[in-house]
Parts: structure tokens; sequence; C-alpha cells
């Protein structure tokens, strides 16, 4: 059977931070479609890969192909325009914004009041909001509230509802679900199951095994910034996970 | 795709929270009212319905008011500007040594080296603005301590240019920038106006403005989401610093010379005045209306109890007194509204 | 009485008589050195008193060290006044950042064998060599006399305003001695004319915007003011320009204090009625000379005061009067 081409490949990817070697020659596929689940202890270095993928740190070593192309953003801003949207537990939205200002934060759009001064499209952004809200089955009656005034989950949402917005191609995750009540957690898991359902390529990291077995279609486990094995949740029990893990 | 049913959300802005967001507006139309009242009894005359009045407030209130304009911005960021203090004298007096090098050497006249003051006062704040947002954004050093830093700077360099006195200036142009009248409009204040228009456009209809309370709700997001926060931050700190030479180089004009400790009494004033309009210190909030009404406050109180004859130190009480009940405000505000505000 | 210039001669003249004196060739063997310590070095009123303080160690063959903070705040002045110390010059004038914080740091200075001359302002209360207290060890005081500098303002605004009307004081803020002592006897020196009435005090925090306004509001209840007396610079400033934005300038006379070069132009325009212009450099001058003199063995008078100089719009060409502008050169 063949397999689709990987959207993204990590290919040996290092990273030092000082005497600290956080990756070691890491790597990993997402094919569209596919949740990969990135599992370790702490500090295994998962964190680390995504920063290396989405702009935010370089990588010393290695490669990463997205379509086959080698890649190498220098800021979180290139790494959105190629398609690949992030999403962290707490610092993917500013609170004091509404949900449009967040789903277009740097994207802002302009019209022209008085056919020339140049001023933020506030509807356009309320109308973004609204729809990609429903695509997500949020549906919001105040789209000028401040995104604090929403709970955990919801604002999940919203960072979500920004990811799909942009027609993110991938979509990282980045313990999304760490804080959340249980009903709320569920609601992530089947708005990633969503997101794979668009043929998205997901990938998600979580110390939740459950949460992991749920949605992933692969698990891809680090220790000390190493690849300690890779099993496709059928095949596999959430205990020779846990030994991959600590490497015993 | 439908999924799970969850409750849809619905974010209400409570009626008090509308309240608190306007509670600048609210606390000067109070002390308007009791003004009203006040100079009834005491003077035999209205308070409001006096130009007399309205115009000397509103002189009043313009100094401040031109550093709290760009102090907004910088708070909302979360950061703080403190050398706006010497920075606006630095402006003066170098605004007017350039008038009369203008006048002297440059053989220009009064309106011609009065715009070219101006001009020189305000560009010679750019490399203030540009080394705190550099020492913010770059370095990472503390907005507290990088703008006192550059307090100290600017304020040695302004004393030195000015050889610890106050350079005098002999330009009526620019003396008519400074104390003039279009109709029943002294020229300051409709500068100031024009300024708070200006920037309440920036603040509120372009990117740079959203991207300002972004960065200041969390530094993090903005810049995940692809904003360059360095430049931001050199932006940010740039504007205020051009907004305290404005308000440098019309001090010059009015005072007739320029003085290096022009703005060192204003600048807790400004700072007072974008607190009480209803900004958070903690970054993220802020309008540049609620400033306006902030400094128009500030103005109103002391302007007013003067009015009445009342002992000079209640002055320092009341104000004391508003900005007290302004944080209050806030913080309770935040818990209101803010019990999901992380961090 | 000089109808423009008062002073005070008793001390100054007494030093001035002993210059001669001092410079016999006998003392000079061993260059005598001294340090002048002013409140904060970024103000004109002290770097005229910095050339005084020159002229008299020219004329003396004295070493003249100059040192001081750029602001006026306690915990700058006594580092640099330490060391100054650690030079060991034979004497130390200063102007105190506080009357009490710098009692113990030069007294220190004084047991080291180091003679302390007070200028501007004072430690303690001011009275030297009594015998009493802890702070009574200085030299000498020499100041201008701010009381006297005061009713020389009343006498001058009270003319100007035909002894009649009311008038106020623009002062900084309370509790600083020497404005407090101009207020005191603006007020006192107002009596001599029991057709005015002086209103209460209005504080500025040294701020000129905040002056203007007070003088609008001043105005506003009291349309008959007559005067007002600015106890600094911007209090004076400040309520000129209130006047000019009032639309009453030159009607409502201002009276100034201290004389910066920016003032000419103030006065000519009829911004400021009169501005009381202090001797800056004759304090730095007899400061100097008192502190030879007590090095040198010579008795020194325990009080110098300085004098005054009423600057007006018809004055103001005149050399005698204009040499007293406070100047940066
Ligand atoms: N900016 C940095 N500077 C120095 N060391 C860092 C930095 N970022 C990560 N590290 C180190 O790199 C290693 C991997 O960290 P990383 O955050 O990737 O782990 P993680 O797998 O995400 O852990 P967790 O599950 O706790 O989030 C850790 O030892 C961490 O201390
Ligand atoms: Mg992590």
């Amino acid at each position: 059977m063949s397999e689709p081409a990987p959207i993204l490949s990590v290919r040996s990817v290092s990273k030092s931070f000082g005497a600290v070697r956080a990756l070691d020659r890491a790597s990993f596929d997402v094919l569209p479609g596919e949740v990969v689940a990135l599992a370790g202890d702490n500090g295994a270095g998962k964190s680390t890969i995504i920063k290396a993928i989405s702009g935010v740190i370089s990588r010393d070593g290695g490669d990463i192909l997205l379509d086959g192309k080698s890649v190498a953003f220098a800021t979180p801003h290139e790494a959105r325009d190629s398609g690949i949207e992030t999403i962290y537990q707490d610092l993917s939205l500013a609170d004091n914004l509404s949900i449009g200002a967040n789903i277009f934060l740097g994207r802002e759009p302009m019209r022209r009041a008085f056919g020339f001064l140049p001023v933020l499209d506030r509807r356009k952004m309320a109308e973004a909001a609204r729809e990609t809200m429903a695509r997500l089955d949020f549906h919001v009656d105040r789209l000028d509230a401040p995104v604090a005034a929403f709970s955990g989950g919801q604002r999940q949402a919203v960072a979500i509802g920004r990811a799909i917005f942009w027609n993110a191609r991938i979509v990282i995750m980045d313990e999304p679900t760490a804080a959340l009540g249980v009903p709320e957690q569920r609601k992530v898991m089947s708005l990633i199951r969503s997101l794979k359902a668009e043929g998205k390529g997901v990938i998600f990291i979580s110390h939740n095994l459950r949460d992991i077995f749920d949605v992933a279609d692969r698990i891809v486990v680090f220790r000390r910034g190493e690849n300690a094995g890779e099993r496709r949740p059928a095949e596999t029990t959430s205990d020779e996970i846990v030994r991959l893990m600590v490497g015993k | 795709m439908t999924t799970a049913a969850v409750p849809a959300p619905s974010a209400r802005i409570s009626p008090l929270a509308q309240v608190a967001r306007l509670r600048a507006w609210l606390f000067l139309i109070l002390l308007a009212a009791t003004f009203e009242v006040w100079t009834r009894i005491a003077n035999g005359a209205s308070f409001v319905l006096s130009v007399y009045n309205l115009q000397a407030i509103a002189i009043f209130a313009s100094a401040p008011l031109m550093l709290g304009l760009g102090q907004t911005f910088v708070i909302i960021s979360a950061g703080i500007d403190l050398s706006l203090g010497f920075v606006m004298g630095l402006a003066s007096v170098v605004a007017a040594h350039a008038a009369n090098f203008g006048l002297a050497r440059l053989g220009m006249g009064p309106a011609e080296a009065a715009l070219f003051g101006i001009a020189v006062g305000v560009l010679a704040t750019v490399p203030a603005g540009l080394v705190n947002g550099w020492l913010i954004a770059v370095l990472k050093v503390p907005p507290f301590i990088g703008t006192l830093g550059m307090y100290g700077v600017s304020r040695g360099a302004a004393y030195l240019l000015a050889a610890g006195m106050t350079v005098a200036v002999n330009d009526d142009w620019y003396g008519a920038i400074g104390n003039g009248r279009l109709g029943p409009f002294p020229v300051l204040v409709l500068l100031t106006a024009v300024a708070c228009v200006a920037l309440h456009y920036v603040l509120s209809q372009t990117r740079f403005g959203q991207h300002v309370y972004a960065m200041g709700a969390s530094k993090a997001a903005a810049s995940r989401a692809g904003i360059d926060v360095r430049r931001l931050t050199m932006k940010i700190y740039l504007l205020s610093a051009v907004m305290g030479g404005v308000a440098g180089a019309l001090y010059t004009g009015r005072f007739s010379a320029g003085a290096p400790q022009a703005g060192e009494p204003l600048l807790l004033d400004s700072i007072a005045a974008v607190v009480i309009g209803g900004a958070s210190l903690f970054g993220g909030s802020g309008t540049i209306w609620g400033t306006v009404a902030g400094a128009f406050v500030i103005a109103v109180i002391q302007y007013g109890l003067v009015l009445v004859d009342v002992e000079p130190f209640w002055q320092f009480i009341a104000v004391g007194g508003i900005i007290i009940v302004s944080v209050l405000v806030d913080q309770t505000q935040r818990r209101f509204l803010g019990g999901r505000v992380d961090e | 009485m000089d109808r423009r210039s008062m002073m005070k001669f008793a001390g100054a003249a007494g030093a001035v008589a002993g210059l001669g004196a001092l410079t016999s060739p006998a003392r000079a063997a061993g260059k005598v050195t001294i340090a002048l310590i002013p409140g904060l070095t970024a103000d004109g009123f002290y770097v005229t008193m910095h050339k005084g303080a020159i002229a008299a160690a020219q004329a003396l063959g004295v070493d003249l060290i100059y040192q001081g903070a750029a602001e006026w705040n306690v915990a700058l002045e006594v580092p640099v006044l330490e060391a100054v110390v650690a030079k060991k010059p034979a004497a130390i004038l200063i102007a105190p950042n506080d009357k009490q914080q710098l009692i113990a740091p030069l007294k220190k200075a004084f047991d080291a064998g180091i003679q302390i001359v007070c200028v501007d302002t004072f430690i303690g209360t001011g009275v030297f060599q009594t015998g009493s207290g802890d702070a009574d060890f200085p030299v000498s005081y020499v100041a201008s006399d701010n009381v006297l500098g005061g009713k020389m303002a009343a006498a001058a605004l009270g003319k100007a305003i035909g002894g009649k009307g009311k008038v106020y004081v623009a002062n900084v803020k309370p509790g600083i001695s020497t404005t407090d002592q101009r207020e005191q006897g603006f007020k006192e020196g107002m009596k001599a004319f029991p057709g005015a009435q002086v209103l209460e005090t209005q504080f500025n925090d040294d701020d000129a915007n905040k002056a203007a306004a007070q003088f609008q509001a001043v105005l506003g209840r009291a349309p008959d003011l007559a005067g007002v007396f600015g106890a600094n610079l911007f209090s004076a400033s400040g309520a000129a320009n209130g006047a000019k934005q009032a639309g009453v300038a030159g009607k409502v006379k201002i009276a100034g204090f201290d004389a910066p070069e920016s003032i000419v132009a103030q006065l000519k325009d009829g911004t400021f009625e009169m501005t009381i212009a202090q001797h800056p450099a004759e304090i730095g001058y007899f400061g100097l000379v008192a502190a030879y003199a007590k090095v040198t063995g010579n008795p020194v008078p325990t009080a110098i005061g300085t004098g005054f100089t009423v600057m007006t719009k018809a004055n103001i060409d005149d050399p005698n009067v204009k040499k007293f502008l406070y100047s940066s050169k």
C-alpha cells in the first residue's frame, strides 16, 4: 500500500541550548489528514521541536521539509504564511481583543473610510469570526467581547478557529487540553477530529495518554531529545508507550 | 460539521464593566456638577457656562495631555515612559536654540524660525525614543529602568544645552503659537485636539494600534501571531518621545523660553491622566478618549478648587483620591471580567 | 539706601576690607585649597555663584575645587562631599541640600580639620558659632536675605499697583526655606499698603503650567486682582502666562524672583513688571573670602547677607543693573 507523500518531514533535527542538548537527531513525518501525537517526559524536547518547525527558534542541524522542500523559517510570521499554524495552551491569544481581532492578529483586514482613510475592517473580522466559530460549532452572540470573557475551551476553539480560517495545512497544538475541564477537553478532541477530517496534518502534544490514544493516528515518542520509538495506537498499549518514554 | 454540543459562548459585557470603562467621563461629569453648584454658591457665577473657565481649563489640560497621549500607547503596551519628563525639556531647549539660530544666522523670518524651531525640537527627541525602544526591545531592559536612564540622559543634555538656565526666544510667531487664539479657541488647545483625534485614529483604527493592544495583553501571543514585537516596541517609544517633543516645542512658544525642567512636573500628571482614563498599568487596556477625560479630571479639580478658594493642600488630596478610586475600580472590573485573565 | 540695589553690608563690607591684609605675601607661601559644593550643578544661580568664587579665588591665590551633584538630592550630595573631603581642602563652601541630614557628614569633615561655610542654604538653624547645638560648627552662613528680598518685592509691587487691590503669592511648595522666607517677607512688606489685600498663597510644584491655571482661577474669582508675586522663576513666569492667556497681561502686575538672561525680554515686553535679582556671584565671592579669612586665622562674621537688585523695564539696560543677570558665560 502506498502512503500519500508527507506534508511535513522532520529529518535528524538537532538543537542545543548551551550545554543542554534539547534535540538530538529528532525525526518524524506528518501525512495529510493525519494526527501525529508527540509523547515524552518533561524536558524530552517536544516543545523545542515544534518551535523549530514554527519559526520560533532556529535549528542547529538536520532538515525540515514542507511538501518535500527544505524550509527554515526565521519568524513565526513566515511559518504562518506557509500554512503552519501553532496553538499554545496559553500564549496564542490576546485576551483583550475580540475573536475576530484574534483570528486576524498580525494580518488585519483594512478598508477605506470616506474613500481614502485606511481603517480596520471590523465588520469583516466579526463576519469571519462568526463563520469560523460556526464551522467549529460554536455560536457566538457577542462578537465584540474580549476573549478573556470566554472559557478555556472556548478560547482554545478560537485558537483552532484561527488556524482553520487561514487554511493551515499543518496545525500544531502544544498541550491544548492541559488546563481544561473534562467536557472542554472532549470538545478540543472533537475539534482535532474535524481538522483531520478536513485533510489537515495535525501535530498534537499531550501528557494525557488517554487523549493521545483517543485521537492519534501515530505516536512518536521522544526521550532526551532523541527518537525513542513510533507506534500506531492500535498496535500498542499505554504501558509500552510509558516504557519508551522513560527508557526501561 | 457538527460535533458534540457545547453551550455556546455568550460573553456579555456587564453594565458594571461598561460603567467602569467610562469612569473617567463619569468622574468628569460629577466634578463639573459639583463645581457648578459650588461656584454658584461661593462666587455667584456658573462654572461650566463660562468661556473663560473652559479656556483656562483646556489650556491647563493641554500640556499633560500631550505627554499623556504618547504615554497611553506605552502603557497599553504594558510599558511606561518616565523619560518623557526630560525629553520634553530637551525638546523645549533645542527648539528655543533652533528658533534663535534660524532668526540670527539663517536669516529666517519669525514664522519660518518658529516652524524650524518646532521641527528641530521635535526631531531632537527621536534619538531618545529610539534608544528607549532599543533598550527595552533588544536589550530587554525593563521599561521602568530603561526610560529612567533616558530621563537622566535627556535631563543632563537639556541642562547642558541650556547651561543650567532657560533659553529665551523672541519670536512673535512662536509666541502666537503658544498663546494665540483662533476665535474663542486657544491655538494650543486646537493643536492638542488635532493630536487627540489623530492618535485616536492610530490607536483604534490601524494595525499598529491593534498590535499595541495585543502586545499589552501578551507579548508572546503577539509575537507568535507574527507581529514583530521589537519593531513595534521601538515605534511605541518613538511615538511617545515625539509627543514629548511636540509638548516641549509648544512650551517654548508659550513661555517664550526653553526650559530643561519644563516637563518634569507634568510627568506624573500625564501618567495619572492615562490611569484615571481607564488604562491599566498591567497593559492591554486604555483609550485616547479616556486619557483626554483623565487629563480634564485633573485639570478641573485643580482649577476648580482654586476658583472656589479652597486651601491649596486639598488639591493634592483630591487628585490622589481620584487616582486611588480609579485604580480600585480597575481592580474590581478585572475581578469581574477577569477570572480568566491568566498570569 | 540705593533705590535699585540694597545690600546688607554689615558682614560683607568687613570681609572685603580684610581682603588686602589677607593677600599679604607672607601668607601666600603654601597655596590654600578651598572647595565649593553647589546645591546642584545644573542651575544658573550656582553657575553664577561659582563665577564669584573664582573671582575671589584668583584675587587671593586660592586653588578652587568645584564639585557637585546634578540634582537637588541629599543622597547624591553626600558622596560628592565625601569625595571632596578626601582631597583635604582647607575649607569647604557648601549649599546643603537638607538642614538636618547634612549635619553629620559636615561634622565629620569639620572634625578632620576642614572649615565649613554654608552658602545659599544652611544646616541646623543657620545660626552658627553660638556654642550650643550640634550644628553650630560652620564658620559662617553667606546667602541672600530672602525675607528682605520678599520685602523689596512687596515695596516695588505695592507701588506699581498704586497701593490697592488684591495680590497673592505664587509659590513652589511649602517647606523650602528660601521661598518660605520670600513669602514671609512679602507679606510683611505688604502691610505698608493697607489698601491692598493679600490672598491665599497658591502652590504650583514648580510647574509653570499649573501656575498659569492658578492665576486664571484666582482671577476668575477675584476680577480686581492687581498683582502677583512669583516667589521663584517658574511661579512668576507661570503667573505671567496666565495673565497673557486671560488677556490681562500688563494690567495685573507680575513681580518675579531671580534673573536669568531670558528675563530681559520679558521685562521689556511687559510680561513681568519687575523681578528681584539675587546676587549669587556675591555669595560665592564672600563665601570664599570668609573661608579664606578663617583658614588664615582672621575673624569672620557668622552671617553675611548679600543684596538684591530690583530690575524693571526702565532700568534693565543700565549696565549696573544688567550685570546682575545670572549668566552662564
Ligand atoms: N530557551 C531555552 N533555553 C535553554 N534551555 C531550553 C530552552 N528551551 C528548552 N530548553 C531545554 O531543552 C530541553 C527540552 O525542553 P522542551 O521544552 O522541548 O521539553 P518538553 O518535552 O516540551 O517538556 P514538557 O513536557 O515539560 O513541556 C529541556 O531540558 C529544557 O530545559
Ligand atoms: Mg513542552
